[in-house]
């Protein structure tokens, strides 16, 4: 029994090692010299260290200007969706009024359509609008996904009714029982909802590519392209941008490994 | 009532509106220098005599049939793996190497995965080799750079699935596991009578989502093979890319959208049909 508790311990070692070993990599390249890169045998250790490539990479690109954009465009995705969802939760969970069914129907539907089939459209539309190479471009979109109007409209459920019954009684409007009542108690989920929407917006490609053109407007993730030459590939540079563009999600990760990973099952139907 | 308006807004203008729109453009010829037509079917009809338009779907289909079943699969597995080892110290730690992956933006997971499959000094062919593996040059081979893209996919998005699937699994009750324990049930016995069937709408939806991001990915490919070599792998997203944003062919564009949005349509229907399932989302 022990010794095939060891084996299978040993086993998911090996197998999480193995998972990690391409991040390892893309370290060990990022602080390396350039002749050392192409070595053979290669080096997982590197033998010199060199902080050249990530001196060259946030010299030659407006790299601490992209995070500052994604920083910027997720949390106000985060915040607008946060800010429209609660209410539009609030009133599927809570109250009644005309053709509230139809309505949450019709957003129903609307989960599944991914980004990327409107990218077309949205870039007509954010043209039009005059907001191309802004952040609003970007956040607007992603803040109007039903996804948080959905996790916390389930979330409101659950809250007991006789709650907002007895704060009537009281005297109570909507509004208070929503800010006094319900909000309080539906800290989870609010986490796991803006863990859900920051990670998301982080993360989006194809569209802040297109909505974001000019250079001091880019994404970190959109940038990253950037650093790729026209005509050589230097994986010194490449893997230092793609190892700094990484850092904050690993420091953050560090320490809120468990609200991440419950704030990413909360948010998702499973 | 006013609770509602400002979501709704925003939910017209830029989600359900676009969708609209998008039908609409994709129903005209749209002139960079000039003004909107409207066409009919034209854009259609261009895209279905275009045999580039063929390739990619038949592109996105092979990515979205190798990556969907190996995110899925894999993702249970390592979810069974991780969840049976509840009482390891470490496995905490493990998890957290399985899942960290996922937090990376889609760029540096194509910029590291290329630098892995590099033809001349990538790890991967290196490391093969001196074992006395002879691989394929994966990115710059027609028949291999679709597989190494779902590969890196795979391992991009695995620990999402696995953390979403060792939530499920926590949802069954142990009691169910003791009593078959109790009749002497051994461990592959317990998956396939009790934790397969019950995961079965976890499964479903698993598979859906997956499917869904298989068929729009988009920015792996655009770094790791640009749709290359050639356009052995150019897939839709990447085709709608190319057609709307270098050559200015909006309205095919569209069209390619809403063939794209058509296809998730019947592709969510079909595995909810499959499944079984008429699942309260």
């Amino acid at each position: 029994m022990s010794v095939r508790r060891f084996l299978y311990g040993l086993g998911l070692t090996l197998l999480a090692t193995l998972w990690i070993l391409p991040v390892v990599w893309m370290v060990s390249t990022a602080i390396k010299p350039t002749p050392e890169i192409f070595a053979l045998p290669p080096t997982w250790i590197p033998r010199r260290l060199t902080l050249e490539h990530i001196r060259v990479v946030l010299e030659r690109w407006p790299f601490l200007r992209w995070f500052f954009n994604s920083v910027v465009i997720s949390t106000s995705s985060t915040a607008l969706s946060l800010l429209v969802s609660i209410p539009a939760a609030f009133a599927f969970a809570r109250l009644r009024w005309w053709g509230r069914d139809i309505v949450f129907l019709a957003f129903l539907s609307s989960l599944l359509i991914p980004l990327e089939v409107n990218v077309p459209p949205l870039y007509f539309l954010m043209n039009r609008l005059g907001l191309l190479n802004t952040y609003p471009s970007v956040f607007l979109p992603i803040a109007a996904m039903p996804i948080g109007v959905f996790l916390l409209r389930q979330f409101f459920l659950n809250i007991p009714q006789e709650l907002d019954d007895a704060a009537r009684v009281d005297g109570c409007g909507s509004f208070r029982i929503l800010w006094h009542i319900i909000l309080p108690l539906s800290r989870p989920a609010l986490a796991a909802m803006s863990i859900y929407m920051f990670i998301f917006t982080w993360n989006e490609f194809f569209w802040s590519m297109i909505a974001l053109q000019k250079p001091t407007m880019l994404t970190l993730s959109v940038g990253l392209r950037a650093l790729q030459g026209a005509y050589d590939i230097d994986y010194g540079i490449l893997m230092s941008g793609s190892t700094l563009a990484a850092l904050p999600a690993l420091v953050v990760y560090l320490f809120f490994q468990r609200s991440i990973i419950r704030g990413i099952t909360m948010t998702s139907y499973r | 009532m006013a609770f509602i308006l400002p979501f709704l807004a925003l939910w017209t203008l830029f989600r359900v509106g676009p969708v609209l729109y998008g039908i609409l453009i994709s129903l005209s010829h749209w002139d960079p220098f000039g003004s909107t037509t409207f066409v009919g079917a034209e854009n259609y009809l261009r895209l279905l005599r275009d045999p580039r338009f063929w390739e990619a779907l038949g592109n996105t289909f092979e990515f979205a049939s190798l990556a969907v079943p190996l995110i899925v699969s894999l993702g249970l597995v390592f979810a069974l793996l991780v969840y049976g080892a509840q009482r390891m110290r470490w496995v905490r730690v493990v998890e957290a190497a399985l899942f960290f992956p996922y937090l990376l933006t889609v760029s540096i997971v194509g910029l590291v995965w290329r630098w892995l499959f590099d033809p001349d000094f990538g790890i991967v062919r290196i490391t093969a080799k001196q074992m006395g593996v002879h691989l394929p040059v994966f990115l710059n081979e027609p028949r291999w750079a679709i597989p190494a893209i779902a590969f890196a996919t795979t391992w991009w998005l695995v620990g999402y699935r696995m953390v979403l699937f060792r939530a499920a699994l926590e949802d069954i009750p142990v009691e169910l596991y003791e009593a078959a324990q109790i009749d002497g049930a051994r461990w592959y016995t317990l998956i396939f009578a009790i934790t397969l069937p019950l995961l079965r709408p976890a499964i479903l939806f698993a598979v859906v989502l997956t499917t869904i991001s298989g068929f729009t990915a988009f920015g792996q490919v655009l770094i790791m093979t640009q749709g290359g070599p050639g356009r052995a792998s150019e897939v839709l997203a990447l085709y709608m890319y190319r057609i709307g944003f270098d050559y200015l062919e909006m309205g095919q564009a569209a069209a390619v959208g809403v063939v794209l949005f058509v296809i998730m349509l019947v592709l969510t229907l079909l595995s909810f049909r499959w499944l079984g399932y008429g699942t309260e989302l």
